[in-house]
């Protein structure tokens, strides 16, 4: 478990920063509609702090063409004299030869496309791929469109330049050459800021979730391995109790005694700890690579192993500990009382007896409950083992839920299509269609200093009857000068209901809204803002406009479908366009489920297994009056049972109140998104825990059925 | 016939150079209401024949037969089950189980899959008929050694077994206690008992007294006749 986090945390949290540092990412990433280079040059130039800057022309929805795949929207970068903001992870970087393209890792291995392979850019003539780059200023294919770099010489293209990538001495200053440049920007249309630290912010969010929920259950496993380790070291001692007493007894030395114990513990731990550390990067360490291939970022590699390492020496100072301490505790005694094989710390229980009478079962349960400190650490790890697996079930369902269930994203519609606003009569009238309406989408960016993009839609009417994020404060659009935005927008950008939101269209035309209400939407992480119809059109007519069809309860969405011709589509999730990403989180979240399961697993066996150590006289006794292997399978289901239904209730309390409602506002501060495990979830995890005991309980119960019951009977 | 027929048992403990044969060919018949005491020094084999003949271990070589139930070659499951339903243990540190109050403890073989009927009735009959009515509820660290004795003595009963057997039974007990636990396995009425035994006056209560010596069970009537007497 330890391990699997190390390699997730440390790929995810660090492979940024080694990404842009072997990338040598520019500060900032400049796009704008196509202007002479010497004028371009001219006014960075003049930019304060400057470090370099590079221009290049961007192509997009290129057709690339490869043996075996094609793809319609690539994106295609002239790459010109001066630094690149790529790293070469495979080949060699363009030679300045015409014929060369460089192609980005995430889409060679997508494609299977080997160096030295062929591609065709727009039916071009063939070109060899002599590279694959790397730059995390953008995921890569699948996420995004594939991502193709061609040296200026012998390509015939039009004159300009569309793209700046800037380098400054200080990148601390970024903010105040920003601004500068955004002074000097005008007569020059389109413009558009990525910079490196808006990139990593945005992936850190989303990795510092994945980070956090490894960090937390990699440390639920250390203390239920450290409770049990302990529990197990302490039994061990007490069963060798009078062999301690008796070498104190002819001269060993309390810490020769500690010693011998503690280097037992270190020939178990070392191999253990080895065979978890492989196990454990084996499990994660190709999902993870996979996941950070999409993000343009390099695998771990080298790197991995000084925390490995700290994490191996880790997995063996806890079992070495927890040997060494009641060693240590014990040979301070009395050699007499150790030679008696006195209890290491008896306390006899005060108690009255229970009122329940004590079968099997309830015996089981009261053995457990002997060593109640032990029973409430169990129970405390295995809950939040049990509330993990609920979370990650839950998030893996609502990841589903997203990607495939509009009605996720409070969209009240199910179906698109490419028609004009015109036909919406027509529309309304196939059977089956309850509503439908145009539907406006247009790409904005803020006109101050917002460096992401705004989803902006736009309803001829009440947008709430296709569109209904949640309203989380304010008021809905009553008039025409209103908008509506996501509380992602209004987050980055500080706006509250009666702000003003002054974006800037793609045309170039800039839209003022007061804002009336905030909602939490989760498309685009909240960077959305639906204003009216109007107001939109007015200032770019040339928006994207579809109709939104919402389908009567109950009739045929496959005839509706038809009815409304070629270009109908189902209503897209959130996640539509990151299918392969959400495998990925899945596969990392399966496997790190599947290691959570194994430590639930770990705890059940060692408590049974436990019991049966530290009570092998009882057990004997139990089995010399007549108990056989199913006594004794009931006997230890009890103890199973003493551990497993707090856990499961401290499990399900977990997650409803705690780590679900926490990891919703981690995950969309900006939206509401429910978290809490469904009773399916619960069901099956309960059906886990119920099959990990009774597992636990069957093999321990066999395993002492074969222990002899006169040296039972002779145990101290 | 009798309850316990036992012949040719041979028994060695520990392996290689430090292998002893402590039951060299025993034979031994213990008939229904008969109590018989085996004597012997420390060491000598007592408790390791109680063992094998109670079916908690298994001898090299014999054959042990109780209540027409052939004990030698059988599973542990059909051991335990004859231990269940035809054998009551005694043993010199009681072996009650702490979690337990002393009723359940008396009810814990009667509560096992396999039992016989009616457990809970003779516990409660068993209980009253010991003295042990006020007692019942407490735990076994709440009870003096004579209380936690006869506690075990009403578990080792409440099965209705035919043979008792009861290894060193006043080994932990003062004069008195030992005295009161030694007349409770007198009247146990026609159920056969069993007790190994270092102590004169625990084989006093005895019909027979075997002497356990190198391995082999020797009968000595007049041994016996001198200990009852001199109790």
């Amino acid at each position: 478990m330890l391990t699997a986090a190390l390699v997730v945390s440390d790929g995810l949290g660090r492979g940024f920063d080694r990404a842009a540092g072997a990338a040598d990412l520019p500060d900032a990433i400049v796009r704008f509609d196509p202007e002479p280079a010497g004028q371009v040059a001219a006014r960075i130039a003049a930019l304060p702090d400057l470090a370099a800057f590079s221009l290049r022309r961007e192509f997009t929805g290129v057709e690339l063409d490869a043996p075996g795949h094609t793809s319609e929207n690539a994106a295609v970068e002239i790459i010109g004299p001066g630094r690149r903001g790529y790293a070469i992870v495979a080949g060699r970087d363009l030679s300045g030869r015409p014929g060369e393209v460089l192609v980005e890792r995430g889409l060679a291995a997508a494609w299977g496309m080997p160096l030295g392979g062929r591609i065709e850019l727009d039916g071009s003539s063939p070109q060899r791929v002599v590279g694959f780059t790397e730059s995390p200023d953008n995921v890569s294919y699948p996420l995004a469109g594939p991502r193709v770099y061609v040296a200026q010489v012998g390509v015939s293209v039009p004159p300009g330049v569309n793209l700046a990538e800037i380098w400054l001495r200080d990148p601390h200053r970024l903010d105040e050459v920003l601004v500068q440049a955004r002074a000097t920007s005008y007569g020059v249309h389109g413009l558009r800021f990525v910079t490196r630290a808006g990139v990593r912010v945005l992936l850190d969010q989303a990795a510092g979730i994945v980070i956090d929920l490894l960090v937390a259950l990699s440390l639920i496993a250390l203390l239920t391995a450290a409770v049990m380790l302990a529990a197990s070291a302490r039994a061990e001692v007490q069963r060798r109790l009078q062999a301690i007493g008796l070498r104190r007894a002819v001269g060993a030395s309390r810490s020769y005694l500690t010693a011998t114990q503690g280097l037992e513990a270190l020939i178990v731990a070392a191999p253990a700890a080895t065979i978890g550390l492989i196990a454990g990067t084996l499990a994660t360490y190709g999902p993870t690579s996979r996941l950070l291939m999409m993000l343009n970022e390099p695998a771990p590699g080298a790197a991995l192993a000084l925390p490995l390492a700290a994490a191996w020496m880790a997995a063996v100072a806890i079992p070495v500990t927890s040997a060494a301490w009641p060693a240590w505790r014990a040979a301070g005694r009395a050699p007499v009382a150790l030679l008696r094989g006195a209890e290491l710390a008896a306390a006899r229980s005060r108690r009255r007896a229970s009122p329940i009478r004590a079968g099997l079962t309830v015996l089981g349960a009261r053995l457990a409950g002997a060593r109640r400190a032990r029973l409430v650490a169990t129970a405390t790890a295995l809950g939040s083992s049990t509330g993990f697996v609920l979370l990650m079930l839950a998030l893996a369902s609502a990841l589903v839920s997203l990607e495939t269930d509009p009605g996720a994203l409070g969209k009240r519609y199910q179906l698109t299509a490419q028609l004009p606003p015109a036909a919406v009569g027509q529309v309304r009238a196939i059977p089956g269609v309850q509503a439908a309406a145009p539907r406006y989408a247009d790409e904005a960016v803020d006109s101050f200093s917002l460096q992401e993009t705004i989803d902006v839609i736009a309803y001829p009417g009440d947008h709430t009857e296709f569109e209904a994020p949640p309203l989380l404060g304010g008021s809905r659009i009553a008039r025409p000068d209103e908008a509506e935005v996501g509380a992602g927008l209004a987050d980055a950008l500080g706006l509250v209901p009666g702000s003003t939101l002054a974006i800037q269209l793609a045309s170039g035309g800039e839209l003022r809204l007061r804002v009336a209400g905030v909602v939490g939407s989760l498309d685009h992480d909240g960077r959305v803002a639906y204003v009216p119809a109007r107001a939109l059109l007015a200032r770019d007519p040339s928006a994207s406009e579809q109709l939104v069809v919402r389908v009567r309860p109950g009739a045929d969405l496959t005839r509706v479908t038809a009815a409304l011709g070629a270009t109908a589509a189902p209503a897209a999730g959130a996640t539509a366009r990151g299918v392969p990403l959400v495998d990925t989180l899945r596969a990392i979240l399966r496997a790190v489920a599947i290691v959570d399961g194994l430590v639930c697993l770990y705890a059940l066996i060692q408590t049974c297994a436990l019991t049966v150590q530290e009570r092998r006289r009882t057990l004997s006794v139990i089995r010399a009056v007549g108990a056989g292997t199913p006594a004794i399978t009931r006997l230890l289901a009890g103890a199973a049972l003493a551990l497993v239904a707090p856990a499961a209730a401290i499990g399900i309390a977990l997650e409803r109140w705690l780590l679900g409602p926490a990891l919703a506002r981690l995950a969309a501060g900006y939206a509401t998104l429910s978290l809490g495990a469904g009773a399916g979830a619960i069901a099956a995890v309960l059906a886990g825990l119920v099959v990990a005991a009774t597992v636990a309980v069957l093999w321990v119960a066999r395993r002492a059925g074969r222990e002899s019951v006169v040296s039972g009977l002779a145990a101290p | 016939m009798p309850v316990l027929a036992a012949s040719g048992i041979i028994k060695t403990v520990g392996a290689g150079r430090a292998a002893r044969r402590v039951l060299d060919g025993v034979n031994l018949e213990v008939d229904a209401g008969e109590v018989v005491a085996v004597l012997g020094r420390s060491g000598s084999g007592k408790s390791t024949l109680l063992h094998l003949l109670g079916g908690l271990d298994r001898p090299d070589a014999g054959r042990i037969v109780l209540a027409g139930e052939e004990l030698t070659g059988r599973r542990p499951g059909a051991l335990a089950r004859v231990r269940l339903r035809h054998i009551g243990f005694v043993f010199q540190s009681f072996h009650l189980i702490e979690e337990l109050s002393g009723e359940e403890n008396v009810l814990l073989p009667a509560r096992l899959p396999g039992a016989r009927r009616g457990g809970e009735r003779r516990a409660r009959r068993l209980i009253d008929s010991l003295g042990l009515a006020e007692i019942a509820g407490r735990r076994p660290h709440e009870l003096s050694g004579g209380e936690q004795q006869r506690v075990a003595i009403a578990r080792a009963l409440v099965g209705d077994p035919e043979l008792v057997l009861a290894d060193e039974p006043t080994g932990n007990l003062d004069q008195d206690n030992g005295a009161t636990v030694l007349g409770l396995l007198r009247e146990l009425g026609d159920r056969a008992v069993v007790i190994v035994t270092h102590e004169p006056e625990a084989a006093a209560i005895a019909d027979r007294v075997l002497r356990l010596e190198d391995g082999r069970l020797r009968e000595d009537a007049d041994e016996a006749m001198a200990l009852r007497e001199s109790a």
